[in-house]
Parts: structure tokens; C-alpha cells; sequence
């Protein structure tokens, strides 16, 4: 017998809008603001608020959709994605079960994470002549 | 750069775990510890250039549960990454070596690490005749942990028997069990209680040494208050349920099936402080109170003797007449109890009842 031939429903209580979205919309004109005038980037940790299902959809609706989307496979999916404002991207991380683990507004040029390491550009190019070398 | 990096993003290379993953890991090890988002860069910088700290891990009276929790964690490599970054020099359950080179190897590790290594502890420490009641290689845990503290940086004790002395210290404690902090006073000591304790707050209290070479902010009973800042219910997602006078009075009737709040079920999330609710179990498949069944309360000091599971937090419970309260359950009534249960299993006996849960509980 799977579990859903247990008749559970879970209704959910917080379906609506917790008017938090909106101050967090707040924060990130503020730290757009920053980033533009003085270079100063920042992130926003948006599993540290309580945001309703309804909160999310609302903020994604207002940042709406910009031209870089980014998917990376980091022990599980990770999505990158450009808002309509250039310079706030949304960052989704998902375990390899599914489930989400991690959701941040990165306000910053490009996420740091999808930048390449300088150590990991220096071994690559160690590892890349090294294959040159293999050839002759 | 590449030679202050040491191991831990080599090791990682190894294993095919890429320096993202490990700045995804640490992202989300810092949004769940409460730090600055900012802190989850800082954190992998500093564990993949850190040199890799000792750890001496004892294990007392316990059943290896804590040890399991962190080792059979879901994403074990995520989870793993943490013991790459530091060097566990002892752990009985899980390290190669036996008998007498097992205690040269803790030995050793004490001598190279005078002062500087982590100590972690699970399992209550028996202080009953002399602590006979649980050894090792011929030392009784009392002793052994009177030896190895004094040259420990900061000792952790892991689950609810090191931190509070757990089930081994339940009436009526017949080994006298104790925790940690009972014996050792002048040493920093975190406690992650829980039976078991998840996961992730264990590997979080190691990124945080790790990272800043401090313990993180702790509470009154010396756990992280990033973990154990708010209560279960506080965080709980049927709590809308609370507020709105909606409970499940039985496992099985409409209450239940609509995910109503569990605490005429006995649910203990209110006065009980840990991250359940938030960062769940099996790799946040779900926890307790997702799967139907209130919170034990765990993590709590004395959680096996508060009271039953099945009563309620502010139901009166003298149905002996004993002015004891759910959370006052003192030694004697304890007893009395449990007189008057078995008197009544007795009787039951005889009159070929079925004793139900019920039954034990009024």
C-alpha cells in the first residue's frame, strides 16, 4: 500500500500575502541602488524571512524575467536566473532529492558562484598544457 | 594560493565534487545558521584554505545513534565534506584500528594536539560506583574524560545524553549518569542535543570553528542559537492551525487527515527549542510532525521524564491525585505511577481487558 492511498489532504494556512514581499522588494531597490552608485554588491537570503507561497510568487511577478537564465548541476540542480532589472538575479538550489535547500537575491554584477575560481583557472590551465604536451 | 588551499578542494576534486557544490553547500549552511549571506563565501574560502583540526570523538553511554544520524546523513557526500576538512584521529565506531593500537592513536593525537583539538562527546558519563558501569579499554568514561578535556580547545556534545544526560539519567537513573558539563567547568562547551541530533547542525558548529575559530553564539543550556533560537512551534508549519483553535483529537479523524495541530496529541513543539521544523530529516524529505505525530520534545533536558508523549502540554494529569503536573512529574510519582499502572494491568489481566495506550497514560 503507497502512501497515497491514505486519504490525507493538508490544507495550508498561508496561502496569502503577508505584505513581507513587499519590503523585501524594498531591499533590493536599496541594494540596486548601492550597486550602482558605489560597486557594492549584496545578497538577500529569502529562506531567512517568512515568505508565503503567495509572497514568492508575488516578488517573482514584480522582478519578473530577464535575459540570463543559468542552470548548474552542484549535487543537485541549481538555477541562476536574470530578473527583468539588470543586476538582481534569483538563485533556486535544490538538493538531489528535489527539495529546495537555499533561495537568495543575488544584487551584484553576476553571482559569484557562476564565476570561475582563480585557482580553478590556474589549474586548468596547468591540466590544459599538460594535455598539449601529451600531444606532441 | 594552490598550496594554502591544502587538501580539502583536492579531496573534494577527487570525489568529483566540483568548488560550486562545495560554495552551494556552504550558501546553504549559512542561510540555516542564521550568519549573513555574505558568510557562505567566507566559509568556503576559509575550509578549503583552513588546515584540517584534529578530533577526538569518545563515545560513552550510547547507542550510537548520534553517530549514525551524522554518518548515514542523505547527501553523505555533502555532509562528508566536513569530515574531509577536518583529521578524526578517534572514533571507535568508525576508525580502522582496534584494541591497543586504537589507544595509542588517541594518545597520539592528544600529545600532537596539546590545546588545540576539538572533543567530541556522546553518550552520558555514569558516575555510579567509581563510573564502572561503562568502559573502555579499562578506563572508566569518568576518568577518560577527566584526561582528555584539560588539553581540548572546545569540547561538543553531541545528542541529548552528553548535553543533559539523555535516557541513561531517566528515573531512576541507576548509573548515575551525567552529562558532560557536570563535570567538566572550565572548558567551552557546545551542546547539540537532540536524540539524535540533525545532522547539519553538527557539521555547522564544525564550519563555524572552522571558518572564524570561535564556537557560534549559544543559549543558556549552551546550544547554537541559530538552531536552537526558536521553538518547534514557533517555526512548526500546522502552527496557523494553533491559532486558529483547529486540532486533531485523535490519530485518525478529520483533524488529522487535514494536517491539523497536534497539540491535544501531545505535540511537545511548544516548549521545545530545535530546527526540526525548518531544516526537516532524510535530506528535508519531512520531519515528526509532517508525518503525523506530535514532537517528543527531544532535544529538551529530562524529555523521558516529562510527562507522557500522549498528554497534552497544559491537560492536568493527577488522575492519582497527585498534584503532579505534566511537566513536574517528580521522582516519587514517577513511581507511584507506575504502581498503579501495573496494578492496573494486573487487573486488566484478570478480567481479560486489553490494555490501551490510554490506559497507561491517564
Amino acid at each position: 500500500m503507497g502512501l497515497e492511498s491514505i486519504p490525507v489532504v493538508t490544507q495550508s494556512a498561508s496561502d496569502g500575502l503577508t505584505g513581507n514581499a513587499a519590503a523585501v522588494l524594498r531591499e533590493i531597490a536599496a541594494r540596486l541602488e548601492s550597486l550602482a552608485k558605489e560597486g557594492q554588491s549584496g545578497i538577500i537570503d529569502l529562506g531567512a524571512m517568512p515568505l508565503s507561497p503567495a509572497d514568492k510568487a508575488w516578488l517573482a511577478d514584480k522582478l519578473g524575467q530577464g535575459e540570463v537564465e543559468i542552470n548548474l548541476e552542484l549535487d543537485g540542480p541549481s538555477h541562476v536566473r536574470e530578473t527583468r532589472y539588470a543586476g538582481v538575479w534569483w538563485l533556486l538550489h535544490h538538493n538531489p532529492q528535489g527539495a529546495v535547500t537555499g533561495e537568495f537575491i543575488e544584487i551584484t554584477r553576476i553571482p559569484e558562484l557562476v564565476l570561475a575560481h582563480p585557482a580553478d583557472i590556474i589549474s586548468g590551465s596547468e591540466s590544459l598544457n599538460f594535455l598539449i604536451d601529451d600531444l606532441c | 594560493m594552490r598550496e594554502q588551499e591544502g587538501r580539502l578542494v583536492a579531496s573534494l576534486a577527487q570525489q568529483g565534487i566540483s568548488r560550486r557544490t562545495f560554495m552551494k553547500y556552504c550558501a546553504t549552511l549559512a542561510s540555516m545558521m542564521a550568519l549573513p549571506p555574505s558568510a557562505g563565501i567566507a566559509m568556503a574560502e576559509a575550509m578549503a584554505s583552513s588546515r584540517r583540526p584534529s578530533v577526538i570523538w569518545l563515545p560513552f553511554q550510547e547507542c550510537t545513534g548520534c553517530t549514525e544520524s551524522i554518518t548515514r546523513s542523505h547527501s553523505p557526500t555533502l555532509e562528508g565534506l566536513i569530515f574531509d576538512a577536518i583529521s578524526l584521529d578517534y572514533q571507535e565506531t568508525l576508525m580502522a584500528a582496534a584494541g591497543h593500537q586504537a589507544e595509542e592513536a588517541l594518545e597520539k593525537a592528544i600529545e600532537d594536539n596539546k590545546g588545540k583539538f576539538v572533543l567530541i562527546i556522546d553518550g552520558s558519563v555514569a558516575t555510579g560506583l567509581d563510573g564502572a558501569y561503562s568502559c573502555i579499554a579499562g578506563r572508566s568514561n569518568l576518568e577518560l574524560l577527566k584526561k582528555v578535556a584539560p588539553h581540548a580547545a572546545a569540547i561538543v556534545a553531541m545528542g541529548s545524553c552528553a548535553a543533559y544526560g539523555g535516557i541513561p539519567k531517566a528515573n531512576p537513573n541507576p548509573t548515575a549518569a551525567v552529562s558532560v558539563s557536570d563535570i567538566i567547568k572550565d572548558k567551552p562547551i557546545v551542546n547539540i542535543p537532540g536524540c539524535p541530533p540533525i545532522p547539519v547542525v553538527m557539521t555547522g558548529v564544525l564550519a563555524h570553528f572552522l571558518t572564524f575559530g570561535s564556537l557560534p553564539e549559544l543559549d543558556k543550556l549552551g546550544r547554537p542559537k541559530a538552531f536552537y533560537g526558536e521553538t518547534i512551534h514557533d517555526r512548526c508549519y500546522r502552527r496557523p492551525f494553533y491559532d486558529q483553535g483547529k486540532f486533531a483529537k485523535t490519530f485518525d479523524d478529520d483533524g488529522a487527515r487535514n494536517g491539523w495541530c497536534l497539540f491535544e496529541l501531545g505535540c511537545k513543539g511548544p516548549i521545545t527549542y530545535n530546527a526540526c521544523a525548518t531544516v526537516k530529516w532524510n535530506g528535508g524529505t519531512s520531519w515528526p510532525v509532517e508525518s503525523g505525530h506530535g514532537c517528543l520534545g527531544c532535544s529538551e533536558p529530562d524529555f523521558w521524564d516529562g510527562g507522557g508523549f500522549y498528554k497534552a502540554l497544559s491537560m492536568p494529569a493527577n488522575p492519582l491525585k497527585l498534584a503532579a503536573g505534566a511537566a513536574v512529574a517528580g521522582a516519587a510519582a514517577g513511581v507511584a505511577i507506575s504502581f498503579a499502572n501495573r496494578a492496573k494491568k494486573g487487573a486488566a489481566k484478570a478480567a481479560h481487558e486489553t490494555t490501551t495506550l490510554a490506559d497507561l497514560e491517564k
